[in-house]
């Protein structure tokens, strides 16, 4: 069971006020996973324990309680705050409703916790937004159950090769297109590359950007992303934005 | 089923009050009917006409029974200044705290997309149109220090600079009176790195 006394490495993804000088706030643990957890008096006193208790901040935290909501016993910093430049913080905000619409409460992932820290430090560079948000994705899609093959055909199991085009099907795979097959076809090397991890630009990063909405949407529920709309209106044509366009 | 009595249906819409559980209306309830019924009447006819006729100010969003607040329509505001604040409870704070005499901007909170606050909840784009008409030399960002608040800073001053208007941030740091080692890591590294020549 777990110790009050025991700091464990965690974010927080949410939080909303609760009561006057409390907070709820939705945490992420690499050994407990997501659960919601009160912050009794986050907000009072001369250092109020709330400027800490922010998303993209990686904490030590403490809690207690059995119940669905836990009670928050202690908070430290563990290092400083991960600062999203311009566009990153709305990255930001996505991967952290990603979590919120996929992964289950009380189901621990260490490895996917390690994941999005990484994530988000790749994101706190500033530099490439796509390639993150992909292989966060991509990752997210395993570690919950629901992993995409990019290296094998889902029908015939025969591998994927760079010189063709593949066409997806929902909650199945990856299968090679074939003549008939309309809209959404991803060349074979550019489902290699997302496998491998490797930076994509231009047309390859708009495919995978494509795949990748296509895959994660029977696991997201009607709602619409809310993260999404902050690409789609803040214009920007100097850069594709790193997140799906369009409905 | 019996109907629930008045007494019972007023505790009840009390509690729709911050702060106010059970026990407390109850306290409020008994209050008026005993002591008070000159001030819960008054009360119960300004509670009505307020819910009625107070909407929001076209222009800047804040809670106004004209069309277009005071602020916005005195005509000694400078209207090149623009200050962007969460809630009109801010407009008060600067007001008493400050010189500003320039016009504000209320979003009525900040992005928050797990929260469903999208740009449209924020009336931004009735900012866009403001900018649009022209006329501003300067937005000032007084939302949060929070991620939130972050996030609506960056989007707004996109949007200012596709406009070519000038975007500051209110400064972030050491309360005054604070003394250094009370101050969390992240308030000071801010302080730090704007601090300025004296």
């Amino acid at each position: 069971m777990h110790s009050r006394d025991r700091l464990e490495q965690a974010f927080v993804l949410h939080r909303r006020d609760y009561s006057n000088t409390s907070l709820l706030i939705e945490v992420f643990s690499a050994t407990q996973g997501r659960f919601p957890a009160i912050a009794k008096g986050a907000k009072r006193g001369r250092a109020p324990t709330a400027v800490l208790l922010q998303p993209f901040t990686p904490l030590w935290l403490s809690w207690s309680g059995r119940g669905e909501v836990r009670t928050l016993a202690r908070a430290e910093a563990a290092g400083g705050a991960l600062t999203l430049p311009g566009k990153a913080l709305f990255c930001g905000f996505y991967l952290n409703e990603l979590l919120m619409r996929l992964l289950g409460r009380h189901d621990p992932q260490e490895d996917l916790f390690a994941f999005y820290h990484a994530a988000l430090t790749r994101l706190a560079l500033g530099d490439d937004l796509d390639g993150p948000l992909r292989q966060f994705e991509l990752r997210l899609l395993q570690d919950t159950g629901y992993a995409l093959d990019l290296e094998q055909e889902w029908d015939t199991g025969e591998p994927v090769v760079a010189g063709r085009s593949y066409v997806h099907e929902p909650e199945r795979g990856m299968r090679a297109a074939s003549g008939v097959d309309e809209g959404l076809t991803v060349a074979g090397a550019t489902l290699l590359a997302l496998a491998a991890g490797e930076p994509l630009a231009g047309t390859a990063a708009r495919e995978a950007r494509g795949l990748m909405r296509a895959a994660l949407a029977p696991y997201l529920g009607p709602r619409p992303l809310k993260s999404r709309e902050l690409f789609q209106q803040s214009g920007g044509a100097s850069t594709a934005p790193p997140l799906h366009e369009g409905d | 089923m019996a109907e629930r009595s008045l007494l019972n249906q007023l505790i009840d819409a009390l509690r729709c009050l911050p702060g106010v559980g059970p026990k407390s209306a109850q306290r409020i309830a008994f209050h008026l009917l005993d002591h008070d019924r000159e001030g819960g009447r008054r009360l119960a006819v300004v509670l009505g006409d307020a819910m009625e006729r107070i909407n929001r100010c076209a222009r800047c969003r804040t809670l106004s029974e004209q069309a277009l607040c005071a602020l916005c329509a005195n005509p000694n505001r400078d209207p090149s200044l623009l200050c962007i604040v969460e809630n009109p409870a801010e407009i008060v704070a600067i007001e008493q705290a400050t010189g500003f005499r320039g016009l504000y901007f209320v979003l009525g909170g900040r992005l928050s997309p797990l929260d469903g606050l999208g740009p449209a909840q924020l009336g931004l784009d009735v900012l866009e149109a403001r900018f649009r008409e022209g006329g501003l030399a300067e937005l000032i960002l007084a939302v949060s220090a929070t991620v939130e608040g972050i996030a609506t800073s960056n989007y707004i001053a996109e949007q200012a600079a596709r406009h070519g208007v000038r975007v500051t941030r209110i400064a972030h740091g050491v309360p005054l009176g604070g003394e250094l080692e009370h101050v969390d890591g992240g308030t000071l590294a801010h302080a730090f790195a704007g601090r300025h020549a004296i």
